[in-house]
């Protein structure tokens, strides 16, 4: 396939016209059109541009194969087409790049995720989803208080790639042949509201052979599959043990607690008091209407909640900055294509090179023998 | 005789970081003045863009260029892609796009190009590829023109040149990084 056509791809695939084309790159519109019509071919610097602005790496234009785009699953997709597309372009082009940094390094490695007990979509019910939060929460050792390490274990036994961004919707989750799985967390979203993503997001990852199986790699969540998501992350994060343990902790002599209360426990859980409270009705049995009352009361007492530092979370994971460094110390990586990697300047980059910076040499490994 | 002719690096191609730090060290002037310097055009475009970040440094080659004190090329994606194709995939990732330019256009002359460069990945490639005498720190360029520095960080001394080398080169006895 030639240059002039992928540059059309490329394009296409983050949403942009040539005039903003134009005016990201600095490159003409005509110019633009002509490149994609093969009129004439960019020159090097122009196609390095052209890339930059599209988040494709230069190897897109310059290989002969094109990679097939793998399905991304929206939590709360934007309306707006484009806003779906530029998100997915970024968080694609991040997703490549750790996986890149991990053939860099040699700490390419794949884990066997959890699988549910069933085969078929079809048979996937509430109960189903309940027992294989408990698995899940088994399997990945997560304790008393699921949140406090889920995300890391993830990350760190399960390879799972999981980012935060700044945008508009929830959270994206996909399984790619090229760089295994990941998952997308809005940044600007609350702590307790990116546990519940990630949970959520979790249940797809485990099930995505079942719902997506080679015959249906296009396939969007039904109603249904959400909604065991839903129970999925919500039995995950607020297992039935610790949950009732914390609550005669805290009830009275009548039986009774206070939302104030509750809203503790929420916090101890790090999720929200509406999902506690969702899932404190659906363990005692609680009538529709006076959920919805207390959620109504839920409300009103989470606006008292002044955002801390600490919510704010980095957008690259630790592991993708540690391989990062790693790489660069070893000659891996050049400084430019480090500060693109870590999403820093030029300046910043320089400081991470140390002249002792490669610790591989063997004289100093230790025996564990 | 030309100005050209009385130069000592007749053909010296300069990477990003060096280019900055002799902005940043104000030899700049100096050392087009000595050095037949040529840079890519995506080098010099991650150059300017780089120097933007810095308070007291601005990187900008056009009235240079102008004046004919440097030479800047740009090349048609075909020379790189030939290039690119040599590499395994790790070996692809390792560089970034002007750097790819830089070396491609080594590659494909046939004159002996010395590059200048103050990043690992630059010189493990050079000496994957074999061509350990065409890798120079501005370290040394420096001494040699008469224009050396005192406590120039680590990435532009000669032992980083030589590190970074090495390792490219046991890739290369290894049987790594080429197709």
């Amino acid at each position: 396939m030639d240059i002039g056509r992928k540059l059309k791809i490329a394009r296409d695939a983050i949403g942009y016209t040539q005039e903003k084309a134009a005016l990201e790159s600095g490159i003409g519109k005509s110019s633009i059109c002509e490149f994609e019509k093969s009129k004439r071919e960019p020159k090097f610097s122009q196609l390095s541009r052209l890339a930059e602005v599209y988040r494709k790496t230069i190897d897109f234009f310059l290989s002969d194969e094109l990679p097939i785009e793998n399905l991304m699953l929206w939590r709360d997709a934007p309306s707006i087409e484009e806003e779906i597309k530029q998100t997915e372009a970024e968080f694609r082009q991040l997703c490549k790049q750790y996986h890149m940094l991990e053939i860099l390094t040699g700490e390419a490695r794949k884990a066997k995720l959890p699988e549910p007990d069933v085969n078929k979509a079809e048979d996937f019910t509430f109960e189903r989803a309940e027992s294989f939060a408990r698995k899940v929460q088994n399997e990945l050792c997560l304790g008393d208080i699921p949140s406090a390490s889920l995300k890391r274990v993830l990350e760190e036994r399960y390879f799972v790639k999981i980012f935060h961004l700044s945008f508009i919707g929830s959270a994206i989750s996909t399984v790619s042949v090229e760089f295994g799985t990941a998952i997308l967390l809005n940044a600007k979203n609350k702590p307790w509201r990116r546990n519940y993503d990630l949970a959520h997001e979790l249940f797809h990852l485990f099930t995505w052979n079942i719902y997506r199986n080679n015959h249906k790699q296009d396939i969007l969540p039904t109603p249904d599959e959400e909604k065991f998501a839903n129970a999925f992350a919500s039995k995950l994060l607020m297992p039935e043990d610790s949950l009732r343990q914390r609550i005669d902790l805290r009830k009275n002599k009548q039986g009774q607690i206070s939302l104030v209360q509750l809203d503790e426990i929420a916090r101890e859980f790090s999720v929200s008091l509406d999902a506690l409270v969702y899932r404190i009705a659906n363990l005692f049995r609680i009538k529709k209407e006076d959920t919805e009352k207390y959620l109504d009361v839920a409300k009103r007492l989470a606006e008292s909640h002044k955002p801390r530092g600490s919510d704010k979370p980095d957008k690259l994971p630790e592991r993708y900055c540690s391989l990062a460094i790693r790489a660069l110390n070893e000659g891996k990586l050049s400084l430019m294509q480090f500060a693109k990697y870590m999403d820093m300047n030029y300046r910043q980059a320089r400081e991470y090179l140390t002249e002792d910076g490669d610790f591989k040499d063997e004289k100093i490994s230790i025996s564990v023998t | 005789m030309g100005i050209s002719r009385m130069k000592k690096f007749q053909f010296l191609l300069l990477d990003a970081g060096p280019i900055i730090k002799l902005f940043e060290l104000n030899i700049w002037v100096d050392f087009v003045k000595r050095c037949d310097v040529t840079i890519c055009r995506t080098v010099a475009n991650q150059a300017k863009y780089a120097s933007q970040e810095f308070e007291d440094i601005r990187v900008d080659l056009e009235p240079f260029e102008e004046e004919g004190l440097i030479k800047i090329f740009d090349s048609e994606p075909s020379v790189n892609k030939a290039f690119y194709e040599k590499f395994s995939e790790r070996y692809k990732a390792i560089i970034h796009d002007g750097e790819k330019q830089m070396l491609a256009y080594l590659c494909d002359s046939s004159e002996n190009w010395l590059v200048c460069s103050a990043d690992g990945a630059i010189f493990r490639v050079l000496g994957l590829l074999g061509r350990i005498e065409q890798g120079i720190s501005l370290e040394e360029i420096l001494e040699k023109i008469g224009l050396s520095q005192s406590n120039l960080e680590w990435e532009y001394t000669k032992k980083f040149c030589e590190k970074y080398t090495r390792m490219g080169q046991v890739d290369s006895i290894q049987d790594k990084g080429l197709l």
